[in-house]
């Protein structure tokens, strides 16, 4: 029989940090990514040789980049491995973490993502193609912009006020590559990409760290971890695409089947959640994910976006960290930022953007493939 | 009169009966579960994981529905100078497909009918017309 996370012992997030996501620069990605380390150890009050188990999650550093950074933290013996899953490979990282102490193999691990902004070098299926070197990411979300667009009639303004809210959320995030309010004229002014996309309304690619260390029941009491500030992982759900009828967009079908099961799993409705992380690398995608994981029907997702109610402070704060189009989206650390923004939340820790009494956050990214991962925190 | 060459001959064909090239064919590729797709490969099936003799090739008609387009403003690739525009047809054999829409076309908008030729982007070395799938609007 198998069993899901949340019937395995229950592990808990214990410590967060970060190195600011920012543009490419000269800093080598191992002091990105002790700064990050370092500072979730700080936040967990807990010493480098306290952590078992290190997951690094990192898609454009190339082979073995792990060891070179962890060993100037003091080199304990202790295993580590590379996570690569495209745009996902932070969640993923934290979704092994989380089973390796829910397991019951070890009290204390970190999950931590590092990158550089590299080539993407993807190889050769051996199976030929009309276009798809002429369709970039932003060109498949243009599509997609201009089918949301058509079928629910939503004008391009519409689809560009989720830019002006996560640049909002962005300028309050020290973290944030993109600390910069943006009117909507600013948003659908700026250089024109694809489609009705702007360069406002893409992530911007960039450079940085997160990291996160997880930590059983037993670990928490040994270390003298405060357990107030710790914060449950009540779900956690991987999935990739299937082949779904003609005309689906896999996109937002594969994102609604893993939060279906997330939600199952944490025995929660899409209403009880107080702030979801979502990947919006493209301004539709949030409105797409939106409606995929329930918040409402398909199609009106743009009212509650005017209505404010994706707003921190309303229903539910949607990408309180600027997203990935204001936090940005240095691949690896992605997916680790979500959970040490949702934990900020839930310790009511998150200073001017802290979205008031929130109890339940849900994170969500996917990666090209495709794949998707989904995962619940509850105070 | 120099003959033609196509740019991508492992994915379409021209039809017979068709010397100008107004007409292709894709190859697709059929399971024996049913699962239609596009283009041919004989690694497995997507949908049930057959592989070997129950995949056949399966020609497949150019026609189709768009379902959305997107003119590309910017793009790295120095071989494919922007704008460019992408358009995302359902086949009426099943398969959605993405390619280019040819220069010469109308703008296009979401369920309008169009249809794949071949059109010369090009010469070959030894002086061929070099011919490869765009879609416009139908006739």
């Amino acid at each position: 029989m198998t069993r899901s996370l949340n019937e395995l012992r229950p592990v808990y997030v214990v410590g967060i940090g970060w190195h600011r996501y920012q543009n490419p620069s000269e800093t080598p990605y191992v002091e990105l990514g002790l700064t990050a380390i370092r500072s979730a150890l700080a936040d967990a009050r807990i010493e480098w040789p306290a952590v078992e188990s290190s997951y690094v999650a990192t898609a454009l550093l190339g082979m073995a980049s792990g060891r070179p950074m962890l060993r100037h933290l003091g080199a304990t013996g202790a295993p580590l491995m590379h996570v690569e899953n495209a745009s996902a490979s932070g969640s993923t990282a934290f979704r092994h973490a989380c089973i390796e102490v829910a397991s019951g193999i070890s009290d204390v691990a970190l999950a931590v993502g590092v990158d550089k902004r590299n080539p993407v070098r993807r190889s050769d299926t051996g199976i030929g193609h009309l276009a798809e070197d002429a369709i970039v990411p932003f060109t498949h979300f243009a599509l997609l912009t201009n089918e949301y667009a058509v079928r629910h009639n939503a004008t391009a303004e519409d689809i560009a006020l989720v830019a002006v809210k996560n640049h909002r959320n962005g300028a309050k995030n020290p973290n944030a590559q993109r600390q910069q309010e943006r009117t909507l004229d600013e948003v659908l002014g700026g250089k024109r990409v694809s489609g009705s996309l702007t360069a406002l309304q893409c992530t911007p690619i960039g450079e940085g760290a997160a990291a996160v260390i997880v930590a059983s029941e037993d670990g928490i009491r040994r270390l003298g971890i405060d357990a107030g500030r710790a914060i449950r992982t009540t779900a956690s759900v991987g999935r990739s695409e299937r082949v779904y009828p003609p005309g689906t967009g896999f996109d937002a079908a594969l994102t609604k089947e893993t939060a279906d099961l997330a939600l199952a799993q944490a025995k929660l409705a899409p209403k009880d959640l107080d702030i979801i992380e979502l990947h919006d690398a493209f301004t539709v995608e949030e409105l797409h994910y939106i409606e995929s994981i329930g918040l409402c029907p398909e199609g009106h997702g743009v009212r509650m976006l005017k209505d404010g109610a994706l707003d921190i402070g309303g229903q539910c704060a949607i990408n309180p960290s600027g997203g990935l189009i204001a936090m940005g989206h240095p691949i690896g650390p992605t997916g680790i930022g979500q959970i040490g923004e949702i934990v900020m939340q839930l310790r009511g820790e998150a200073g001017p953007r802290q979205h008031g009494g929130a109890r339940t956050g849900l994170a969500h990214m996917v990666g090209v493939g495709a794949v998707c991962y989904v995962h619940i925190l509850q105070k | 009169m120099q003959p033609n060459k196509l740019l991508k001959p492992d994915l379409y064909f021209e039809g017979s009966n068709d010397r100008e090239g107004a007409t292709v064919r894709l190859k697709g590729g059929r399971c024996r579960c049913g699962y239609v797709f596009f283009p041919m490969q004989s690694y497995g099936c997507e949908r049930c994981g057959s592989h070997g003799n129950a995949l056949t090739l399966c020609e497949l008609s150019a026609n189709g529905t768009l379902l959305a387009e997107a003119t590309v403003h910017l793009h790295a690739d120095k071989n494919r100078p922007a704008p460019f525009t992408i358009v995302k047809v359902a086949l009426d054999d099943g398969p959605v497909i993405r390619t280019l829409l040819a220069d010469d076309s109308a703008p296009v908008a979401p369920g309008q009918r169009v249809t794949g030729r071949l059109a010369p982007v090009g010469q070959s070395e030894s002086g061929e017309t070099v011919l490869d799938l765009r879609f416009s609007i139908a006739s």
